[in-house]
């Protein structure tokens, strides 16, 4: 097809209705933004695209074409995505692109020329039907927007300075700190949606308390010198991401515990550095995601899910844990795929047999599935491991 | 209801435009043929037959319904069971067989009412009259649209009367020695059969051929190319349409590998002139110009329309502007439509002045 700039655009715009009655549906039944994110940057991308680029260099279209310029198109939508923050998964993200270019491709190539039979005279121009699904496609945004703005949750600034503890957080809202914002005594959070952003925060018996909430998310958050727990978690859901944790040597102190919340949805825990303490991180009894973290110098264990915890630990890096670098414990079902074990030292001292420096235990009756892993591995007490 | 508009010629150009008009709601009833043979791809099929063309130089859009899709390669992906019809549209190398397009032609033909519309009537004459156009004396009819079809086989003056000329779109056989005059799709086509004999054969031509996938640069046959062509001034059309009808074939291996080894075995030669060749084939299309056509001559005459060269000077919708208003319509389409749409001798070309028409008539105020 030789498409004029209007037939472009106009043909973009028409797909972009579909694309964004799909992101509307989809994002409704997730409960999520990103959808209609996805569905904005994608419909930028590629109106800027038909502008600057494919209408000067295609005077002539043909349809193998559309194939590596969706190519193109998906990758410029993912990377944008990614830098403006977008929190869509990759996979799904690629799946819904997919599913809209199908849709733009079906209705370009088949649907507009059988509805409209001067489409491909026209050079792709819709006539007044454009000018409608433009402003179709110009209101879902605007609509989708709006309701963005209206739902958005407050945003609280936390001044740039030292501030004493408990910090306790009651209301809904972002709660955002500046370079130079430090918590003394600790984070209490005590109701569900809330964000916690770009905070310090220093002591307390636990760094950041989170206690019988939904929907929390805690953001580039750095905790040091909690006496017990840095991020203690309990019947609650989580998205821990970025975090640093450092828990003094000594005594029994734990890095990040989620327990307690097998009932609520999965808690994650992404792209965290924890340091020292007994163990860096574990769950008890929780549905739990712990994914890209680093967890160093711990005196028990590195990483533990067990009392019938039901998780999964990917690409992981676990060093220097003296004993045990990750335990599957007391009848929990674990996934452990491409983590990295590494110097993981024997514990003589504790006269356990399970403890002399293996990179992954499974006892007690849990069960645990490993996917490129390496490392010793050993079962103990009704614990079983299979390699997939 | 009686019939209110009115097609003049019922070859290919006729009935896709009667389609276009069937698939815009008008009934058979509403819609009057006049043509000599009902079947719309008589003439066609003796010319395809005359050069032994097996497959259409156009794609999956080359059909004669009203929307370009489903197309051809649908049609074939749909009945051959196989994605390789749609594949190769997909790369622009679906052409469909002659065999395929004419049974198109046939199905369309049954379902769409055509037979009901058609009267067999040469028209000679075509005159405005109030709020329509008397046809010939068949009646008066509001909108008319003319697609006469060429208006003959050219033959070059100076071959004319000679015995051993045939022209390439009449029944003939090939000779051991043969001179193909011409340089587009028709004598490329016969350089093939004669050599595919085993005859000997001698490219006539004063210049050397496009090779172009269609009769046109793609984007002329959207309104992307169509917009500039339309914004020149009619003489200036005219000169552009006279560019862009040099000879053409496509490019590809199935054409130039049988002429590359002809030439090499010396069965294949080029020449300016006819030489002692026992058989001359003219590949010289068809006469070109309105004034070749005895309807569209006297219209012109009677009316005293403006011209262009070769050609009656038509609007963007190939419709007459001197004939045209919010009562009436008269459009051409098919080879005298050229400088509403330069190519307005396919099938692409034929739909494109028929939605002209269509939408002329749905803008009339009576309708």
């Amino acid at each position: 097809m030789s498409y004029t700039l209007r037939g472009r655009v106009e043909s973009r715009l028409a797909a972009a209705v579909v694309a964004l009655l799909a992101a509307a549906a989809l994002g409704t039944a997730l409960g999520d933004w990103w959808p209609l994110e996805l569905a904005g940057l994608m419909i930028g991308i590629g109106l800027t695209l038909d502008v600057a680029a494919y209408h000067r260099l295609l005077p002539y279209q043909p349809g193998w074409l559309a194939l590596p310029l969706g190519l193109v198109e998906l990758g410029a939508t993912i990377g944008l995505a990614r830098a403006a923050g977008v929190q869509a998964p990759l996979a799904g993200g690629i799946a819904f692109f997919t599913f809209a270019w199908l849709a733009a491709q079906v209705l370009v190539h088949a649907a507009l020329p059988l509805l409209h039979r001067s489409y491909a005279d026209d050079g792709g121009e819709l006539g007044t039907a454009g000018t409608g699904l433009a402003l179709v496609a110009l209101g879902v945004l605007a609509g989708s927007g709006g309701v963005a703005w209206a739902t958005k949750p407050p945003l609280y600034r936390l001044a740039n300075d030292v501030q004493r503890g408990p910090l306790v957080l009651d209301r809904p809202g972002v709660y955002e700190g500046g370079p130079r914002t430090v918590v003394r005594g600790g984070v209490v959070v005590r109701t569900s949606h809330v964000t916690l952003r770009d905070v310090r925060v220093e002591g307390g018996e636990n760094g950041i308390d989170v206690e019988q909430v939904q929907d929390v998310v805690l953001d580039r958050v750095t905790v040091s010198g909690a006496t017990l727990d840095g991020i203690h978690v309990r019947r609650s859901e989580v998205a821990i991401r970025d975090c640093v944790v450092r828990s003094p040597r000594g005594g029994y102190t734990q890095g990040i515990d989620i327990s307690f919340g097998l009932e609520e949805p999965v808690s994650m825990v992404e792209g965290c550095r924890v340091s020292g303490g007994a163990e860096g991180i574990v769950t008890h009894y929780a549905n739990a995601m712990l994914s890209r973290n680093r967890v160093s110098g711990t005196s028990l264990r590195g990483i533990t899910l067990t009392e019938m915890s039901m998780g999964m630990a990917e690409r992981n890096d676990v060093d220097g844990a003296l004993g045990i670098g990750i335990l599957c414990g007391d009848h929990s079902e674990c996934e452990l795929a491409a983590n990295h074990v590494s110097a993981v030292r024997p514990d003589p001292a504790s006269q356990d047999p399970t403890r002399m420096g293996y990179a992954i235990v499974s006892q007690l009756g849990a069960h645990a599935q490993l996917h490129a892993s390496r490392g010793k591995v050993g079962a103990f007490v009704g614990g079983t491991i299979v390699r997939r | 209801m009686t019939a209110e508009c009115a097609i003049v010629g019922g070859g290919l150009a006729g009935f896709t435009a009667y389609q276009t008009l069937r698939h815009g709601g008008l009934a058979p009833d509403e819609i009057r043929v006049f043509g000599t043979d009902s079947d719309p791809a008589g003439a066609w099929r003796t010319r395809a037959a005359a050069i032994r063309q097996r497959w259409m130089r156009s794609e999956s859009d080359g059909h004669c319904l009203a929307t370009s899709f489903p197309g051809l390669a649908v049609r074939e992906a749909r009945r051959s069971r196989s994605l390789a019809p749609l594949v190769a549209t997909v790369l622009d190398r679906y052409h469909p067989t002659v065999a395929q397009f004419l049974e198109h032609v046939a199905e369309l033909r049954e379902q769409s009412g055509w037979d009901a519309s058609f009267r067999a009537a040469r028209v000679r004459r075509v005159r405005a009259v109030d709020g329509g156009f008397d046809v010939d004396g068949q009646g008066s009819f509001r909108h008319v649209l003319l697609a006469p079809g060429h208006p003959g086989l050219a033959v070059p003056p100076e071959l004319e009367g000679d015995p051993r000329v045939v022209h390439a779109y009449e029944p003939h056989e090939h000779e051991d020695r043969v001179a193909v005059v011409g340089a587009g799709m028709a004598a490329a086509t016969e350089w093939l059969n004669a050599l595919a004999v085993g005859a000997s054969v001698v490219s006539v031509r004063r210049r050397e051929p496009e090779r172009r996938p269609l009769n046109l640069p793609r984007p002329l046959f959207t309104r992307r190319g169509l917009a500039g062509f339309h914004a020149l001034p009619p003489d200036d059309r005219a000169r552009t349409l006279r560019r862009l009808l040099a000879p053409s074939y496509p490019p590809g291996r199935a054409w130039d590998e049988p002429i590359e080894t002809a030439r090499r075995s010396g069965r294949f030669t080029v020449a300016a002139e006819v030489d002692g060749a026992e058989q001359i084939v003219s590949a010289t299309g068809f006469r070109r110009g309105f004034a070749h056509d005895h309807l569209l001559c006297r219209l012109v005459e009677e009316h005293e329309l403006a011209t262009a060269g070769d050609w009656i000077v038509v609007g963007p919708d190939c419709t007459v502007p001197a004939l045209t208003g919010d009562e009436r319509t008269l459009g051409l389409a098919g080879v005298p439509a050229a400088l509403g749409f330069p190519a307005a001798d396919t099938l692409v070309g034929a739909k494109y002045a028929a939605r002209g028409f269509l939408r002329r008539i749905f803008r009339c105020r009576t309708r």
